[in-house]
């Protein structure tokens, strides 16, 4: 038997009913069509579908919708501030920190969580931060980078 | 959709939760805490390989559970003595995908971390692993626990995973059950029967099994307050730093009579080196009443690896593990020795 759920998503309340067992991913990507947040492994080991949930960086592939119930999730497609890229999207662009792209959103969710939690992190912090993240092509030093650049950016 | 066919059950209170438990237990229920461990093993799995973490919850038809534990045999554990009985309940019949999850998210009650008045800490089962990770409290009294927090899984597993779900699923690997049982850390189970409190080092029967009923919850942790010159540590011996289990995991818990003095009382845990986690007691046979040096440093590391019942599995042969046990067990006690010094 469905369920209603309410959850508000990058400012927006959407009431649902959802099967219970249908998890945050999905009814993120397939009932609200926000598909920036992707379905990787489904077992958290690589944080492409991580979302902040009431601010907290969460595997929407671990969660299920039931439990997000009167929440508040951010996704990627909150990000961007007036139609522009925020600071971190953009020092990810500009640091080269995106190559195949497919990991971009949960690290980009991920780096956002991390910066709101701490002024000035040091590599440490962000490598340590950012290592349920996987990226196959192997680009974490740029990603590292720009993540590093933004959390300077205090413009 | 990704996962099988199941219902949720939203309870409010912990004895409501405790009523669905008891009230579905024919047709398959499974509490749902962070669900960082219940919803992997829900799904259908990826490779044939994985291990359940939990009993009856794969669904995979063709499924075959490829790992053997093999236990060693003990007079004094009853489960224990059958020595193959864990095996069978590993590789028994496939059960169902549980009809009903009871999810604990609406139970606010069960998270936070509280120092008691008598300096103890009580920790609710269903703090984030990240919580107790940035607990200054927890870092400065009970380091071992911080350390395990450290170590698990990866940052977004540690914001997800809870205190109680690591503890209840009762893995030998566990990184917070090891600091809990070195920690001399007490679990209150509550049931419909009223509520119960047992050491951590009693909770585990092998891996995936502990004594927790079918109508029972895990809903508080308690530490014991610190002692004078005491302190903690643990370390994770794992190929990687993030994602992974541990090869061998080993948490020190250590107090002295007086600075420099002799140690008044240790406790020792060792993770992935048996079928549960295991409290090494050879160590304290070994280490109290003696002035910590050298030498008795190292006939208390030679004593913890006598306790060890390692197996071979991809991550270590059971030879490397014993080795492991022993080094880090020395190189702890120096640790903690060291911070008991620093914190005068």
């Amino acid at each position: 038997m469905k369920k209603i759920v309410s959850v508000t998503v990058n400012g927006v309340l959407h009431e649902l009913a959802i099967e219970p067992r249908r998890t945050l991913l999905e009814l993120l990507r397939e009932d609200l069509g926000l598909t920036g947040t992707k379905k990787g492994c489904g077992i958290g080991d690589c944080g492409t579908c991580t979302v902040l949930l009431d601010g907290v960086a969460t595997f929407s592939c671990l969660t299920l919708a039931i439990q997000a119930d009167g929440c508040s999730v951010e996704t990627v497609e909150g990000l961007a501030e007036d139609g522009k890229l925020n600071r971190l999207q953009q020092a990810f662009v500009d640091h080269g920190a995106i190559q195949c792209g497919f990991c971009s959103p949960g690290m980009l969710m991920t780096a956002t969580e991390l910066l709101r939690r701490s002024d000035n992190p040091n590599e440490q912090d962000i490598r340590r931060a950012i290592s349920g993240n996987l990226c196959r092509c192997t680009g974490y030093q740029k990603i590292v980078e720009a993540i590093k650049a933004a959390s300077e950016d205090t413009s | 959709m990704i996962l099988p066919r199941f219902d949720v059950l939203v309870p409010e209170t912990v004895d409501e939760a405790c009523t669905m438990l008891s009230d579905h237990a024919d047709e398959g229920v499974r509490l749902l805490a962070g669900g960082t461990d219940l919803l992997v093993d829900l799904r259908r799995p990826i490779i044939p390989q994985h291990v359940p973490r939990c009993d009856g919850c794969t669904t995979h038809p063709e499924g075959r559970v490829l790992s053997t534990i093999e236990c060693a045999p003990s007079d004094s554990d009853p489960l224990m003595a059958s020595g193959g009985s864990i095996r069978t309940a590993l590789e028994g019949p496939r059960h169902a995908a549980p009809a009903f999850l009871v999810s604990l998210h609406k139970l606010d009650q069960l998270r936070g971390i509280e120092r008691l008045a008598d300096g103890g800490l009580r920790i609710g089962a269903l703090t984030s692993i990240s919580e107790i990770e940035r607990s200054p409290d927890v870092r400065e009294g009970w380091t071992a626990l911080a350390e395990g927090a450290d170590s698990l899984g990866s940052p977004l597993v540690r914001n997800r995973g809870t205190l109680g779900g690591n503890i209840a699923n009762a893995r030998p690997a566990a990184d917070m059950a090891v600091p809990t049982i070195a920690l001399g850390g007490t679990l209150t189970l509550k049931g419909s029967s009223g509520t119960c409190d047992i050491p951590a080092k009693d909770f585990p029967r092998g891996p995936g099994l502990s004594v927790i009923k079918q109508d029972e919850i895990l809903t508080d942790i308690h530490y014991p307050s610190p002692v004078p010159y005491s302190g903690s540590a643990y370390y994770k011996l794992a190929n990687r730093k993030a994602l992974e289990i541990s090869t061998v995991g080993v948490a020190v818990w250590l107090a002295l009579k007086e600075p420099g003095g002799p140690v008044a009382d240790v406790q020792v845990a060792l993770g992935a080196v048996g079928p549960v986690p295991i409290l090494a007691e050879s160590v304290r046979e070994a280490l109290i009443g003696k002035v910590p040096n050298e030498k008795t440093l190292l006939q208390a590391a030679q004593a913890a690896r006598g306790d060890a019942r390692p197996i071979d599995d991809h991550r270590g042969s059971a030879w490397y593990r014993v080795q492991m046990v022993e080094q880090l067990t020395l190189r702890l006690l120096r640790t903690v020795l060291k911070r008991i010094r620093d914190s005068k």
